[in-house]
């Protein structure tokens, strides 16, 4: 399978995002839960959409979970911000945890029912529906970003993401 | 960590939501944008034993108008002349009377409104021709 989009952030609308299929990692061992994505043939791993926040449910210590609306579908995000809790974390330094923790922290409150936000992340599913893993958001400012988006995702579709690799 | 499933809103432009469009559907969520022409404040005439006022906006695109019940929108203030983006479900009323019972709002002066709508039209092409050949 087409590998040469497998550690890109894809730019796509929320209605191709959606459609992805889970497939198996190719990097993954047994004891590896990992799963990519596929599209039209190629794995995908990671994204970024863009749209409006329409719906935020936020857990203190534990994770933001809000919908990203791009006029095309709603895409389901994820912010964990259990970094100072969860075992996961446990075995990276102190500093850099309480870094990425703030960070998240910091992320999380700019998220808002109506702004406009740039989210990237990994490619997850969660009951069977695709959502994102939040690696990191922006909140965009320029009425025009949404349309800008569009375009870009118009274009990348055309002369790159949908060309077949050779 | 179960959320509502929240529906998107199809991106409509104000000319084309008339009584014959495939839009025009009771409940649809939709994204509208336009000019805010007027503001008023009407009793909500759903609750019998309060008195409630509900803020209508009205916006407008060219020739076409819908208001906006912006009742639930409290963070966002209202100037007319500014142009506004709503998120929302269709309330029709006898007469194909329609309002949108917006759940989302924001201000978006600055917008490009020629770019919009050609960026619109190219996205719908592009919508369309993605799900086509994905089903063959």
């Amino acid at each position: 399978m087409d590998q040469r989009f497998l550690n890109t952030h894809l730019k796509l609308l929320a209605f191709d995002l959606l459609s992805l299929k889970p497939t198996p990692s190719p990097s993954s061992s047994s004891s590896d839960s990992t799963i990519s994505f596929s599209r039209r043939g190629a794995l995908v791993s990671r994204a970024e959409t863009l749209g409006t926040v329409t719906s935020r449910d936020h857990k203190p210590s534990k994770f933001l979970k809000f919908t990203v609306d791009d006029g095309t579908g709603c895409v389901t995000c994820v912010l964990w911000l259990n970094h100072l809790t969860s075992p996961y974390y446990s075995r990276q330094s102190p500093p850099s945890v309480r870094l990425m923790a703030d960070r998240a922290a910091q992320f999380a409150s700019e998220v808002k029912i109506g702004a406009v936000a740039r989210v990237r992340g990994r490619i997850t599913g969660y009951r069977g529906a695709v959502q994102i893993t939040v690696s990191d958001v922006v909140i965009e400012k320029d009425p025009n970003s949404e349309i800008l988006h569009w375009l870009d995702c118009l274009r990348l579709a055309r002369n790159c993401y949908d060309v077949v690799g050779s | 960590m179960a959320i509502p499933s929240i529906k998107s809103g199809a991106l409509v432009t104000l000319p084309e939501l008339r009584p014959s469009s495939p839009f025009f559907n009771q409940g649809a969520s939709l994204r509208v944008t336009g000019n805010a022409v007027k503001l008023e404040v009407r009793p909500d005439r759903r609750l019998q034993e309060y008195t409630v006022e509900t803020a209508i906006a009205i916006i407008a695109d060219g020739n076409a108008i819908l208001p906006v019940d912006t009742q639930h929108l409290r963070d966002l203030s209202f100037r007319i002349g500014s142009i506004y983006q709503f998120i929302g479900e269709l309330l029709i009323q006898p007469g194909d009377k329609a309002m949108l019972q917006a759940r989302v709002g924001r201000n978006v002066d600055g917008i490009d409104l020629n770019l919009y709508h050609q960026s619109l039209q190219l996205l719908r092409q592009f919508q369309a021709d993605h799900i086509k050949s994905s089903s063959t």
